[in-house]
């Protein structure tokens, strides 16, 4: 009797506790995210901004079925989006902290100081610099140099192809100090020990890297991985700030999913489309990250 | 002869990294230069990353043509309340995820996880919305609710996660020795995760500070604007020459934020690892 007593006690202590954060989560998260879903299923737009009326799927149909200029293209280059970024930081990454792990090298602390940079600046401000300051095709940076080994200036963010190479550049400037810090980390943790013998036994760079590195840190960095093939897919500062600022549009029409919801909502103003758009965005991330769990999940058993 | 060639490979590795770290950070050191020079031809070709002629001039624009202390004051305001709140919400809540083994925990727990995942941008119309009849857009409690709904599940979560690398049995000695919960957990667990709490506290604080997109779009008129929203309307466009103020502006609104950041460095791996989670 006392024991349930203190269990009741207990669990309405935890309640109590969880909520502040559940009204907050409950009314500012959840609640918006059905009013999403609701909207969706309506035409509501500029023109039915109070009379709008439920339309039912016509909303998925339209995201689901163009392709061109649509909400499946968006997807498409985001995937190819996500895919580029990855390879190159894990690739960039995995040499910068083999260089950073050499064992003479004495200014280590110094250059990870430096390279920390772009990941303690505020991204929007390093984006806008990188904007205004690098791409700009009448003062940038880049045009300057151009211009002085006798090249035509290039409008960098104005052609589809160019743009997403410079997104590209400034999303891995933005994301690599993190990336090398979790993989410099992780090539710290392996011990030495392995080193001396692989060396003694002949083993080259590559060989050891192979063999010894990756196995030793791939679990180490599994989960900032994930964590960046989240935030990368759900990337959305770089390319709006970049090429689709309303009423500053560069010419290059590249849309990630997110980008492409925000316009459909604040400037074509299609806000059932949009909220269409952004649950099936919601359930993709669900569908990942239920998939990464179970993985997760099977893997920590087998661990055990 | 081993050595010589060893040390010529440190000298080609240390100068390699001096070129990488130069060159990243190409743009910081040109937008500083920029902001600092007086003789800004804009179309020159005759650049230096040092200033030929030093000029506080750009910064002085900054701060008397633009209500650039307005716009830190709202920013401070949004900062300060929102990382109250968000403290003040996950805290009890990632205590209880961690502690209490209660009915329905895991179910919390993987609703949390699910929503972590959702981009806020997303239910941003939405918001707008339901804010709009409220009365709440183009005010600082609206844009306070959206940021601390934002931080929410992030703060929770990242608290719980190193909550739990706290071990329980210095709390249970304490009990035993009279304390009660709150007298455990301000003065036991709080200081013992103290990394933690700072940088979930600095990562809202970060969050606010950088945050633009509903800054700029539930925000009119420039009175209103945060630094980061104010900092956006001050972009030059293709055409216009006002990249050496917005160069200067850039700085200015960039040091709060690097201090911050080398500051807590030394906690924000520890902190933020230990969640499982990145803001």
């Amino acid at each position: 009797m006392k024991n349930g007593k203190r269990k009741y006690h207990n669990t309405l202590r935890s309640w109590l506790c969880l909520s502040p954060s559940l009204v907050i989560i409950g009314l500012i998260v959840v609640f918006p995210i059905v009013y999403t879903a609701y909207i969706s299923l309506t035409n509501m737009n500029v023109y039915h901004w109070f009379n709008f009326e439920i339309i039912g799927l016509d909303n998925y149909a339209k995201a689901l079925t163009v392709f061109d200029g649509g909400f499946l293209q968006a997807l498409a280059l985001t995937v190819l989006w996500t895919a580029v970024n990855m390879v190159f930081q894990l690739v960039i990454a995995f040499f910068m902290a083999s260089l950073l792990n050499i064992q003479k090298l004495r200014f280590r602390r110094v250059y990870k100081t430096v390279l920390m940079f772009p990941w303690a600046m505020p991204g929007y401000v390093s984006i806008l610099l990188w904007k205004n300051g690098m791409f700009n095709s009448q003062f940038g940076l880049l045009n300057q140099w151009l211009g002085k080994i006798g090249l035509d200036p290039v409008r960098w963010l104005a052609n589809d192809a160019v743009a997403f190479a410079a997104c590209l550049v400034v999303n891995l400037w933005l994301a690599l100090p993190f990336m090398i810090m979790i993989m410099d980390g992780a090539m710290q943790s392996v011990d030495r020990a392995y080193y001396e013998s692989a060396l003694l036994d002949g083993a080259g760079w590559f060989r050891r890297s192979v063999s010894l590195t990756i196995p030793a840190i791939r679990p180490i960095i599994a989960p900032a991985v994930v964590i960046t093939l989240f935030t990368t897919f759900k990337q959305f500062d770089v390319i709006y700030l970049l090429t689709q600022q309303v009423g500053a549009k560069t010419g290059a029409n590249i849309h990630t999913v997110l980008t492409y919801a925000y316009e459909n909502a604040f400037v074509t103003s299609n806000y059932g489309y949009s909220s269409a758009i952004s649950m099936c965005i919601f359930i993709l991330l669900i569908a990942f990250t239920l998939i990464y769990n179970a993985k997760g999940g099977k893997r920590r058993v087998e661990n055990d | 002869m081993w050595k010589t060639i060893e040390r010529i490979g440190l000298i080609l590795l240390n100068a390699l990294f001096i070129v990488i770290c130069f060159a990243v950070l190409v743009p910081i050191l040109y937008a500083f230069s920029v902001s600092l020079n007086a003789s800004n031809s804009i179309l020159g070709s005759d650049f230096s990353f040092i200033p030929k002629q030093f000029t506080l001039a750009n910064y002085r624009a900054v701060i008397m043509d633009h209500p650039v202390l307005l716009w830190f004051g709202n920013t401070l305001i949004l900062a300060v309340s929102s990382v109250v709140i968000s403290l003040f919400a996950a805290i009890p809540a990632a205590y209880s995820l961690s502690r209490f083994h209660f009915k329905g925990r895991i179910k919390i727990l993987n609703a949390m996880t699910l929503l972590y995942s959702f981009p806020a941008i997303l239910s941003m119309f939405a918001i707008y919305k339901l804010l709009s009849p409220m009365g709440l857009i183009n005010t600082k409690l609206g844009l306070v609710v959206v940021y601390i709904g934002t931080m929410a599940v992030f703060g929770a979560l990242n608290l719980k996660g190193y909550f739990d690398s706290v071990p329980a049995e210095i709390e249970e000695a304490a009990n035993i020795d009279g304390a009660n919960a709150w007298q455990t957990v301000a003065q036991i667990l709080l200081p013992l995760a103290k990394p933690a709490v700072i940088v979930t506290g600095v990562m809202v604080l970060i969050y606010v500070w950088n945050e633009y997109i509903y800054a700029i779009t539930f925000m009119t008129g420039s009175s209103n604007y945060t630094l980061a929203a104010g900092l956006y309307s001050l972009q030059a466009t293709e055409m216009s020459g006002s990249w050496p103020v917005f160069a200067a502006a850039s700085i200015i609104v960039s040091v709060p934020v690097l201090v911050i950041f080398f500051l807590t460095q030394k906690h924000m791996t520890s902190g933020l690892t230990a969640g499982g989670v990145k803001g």
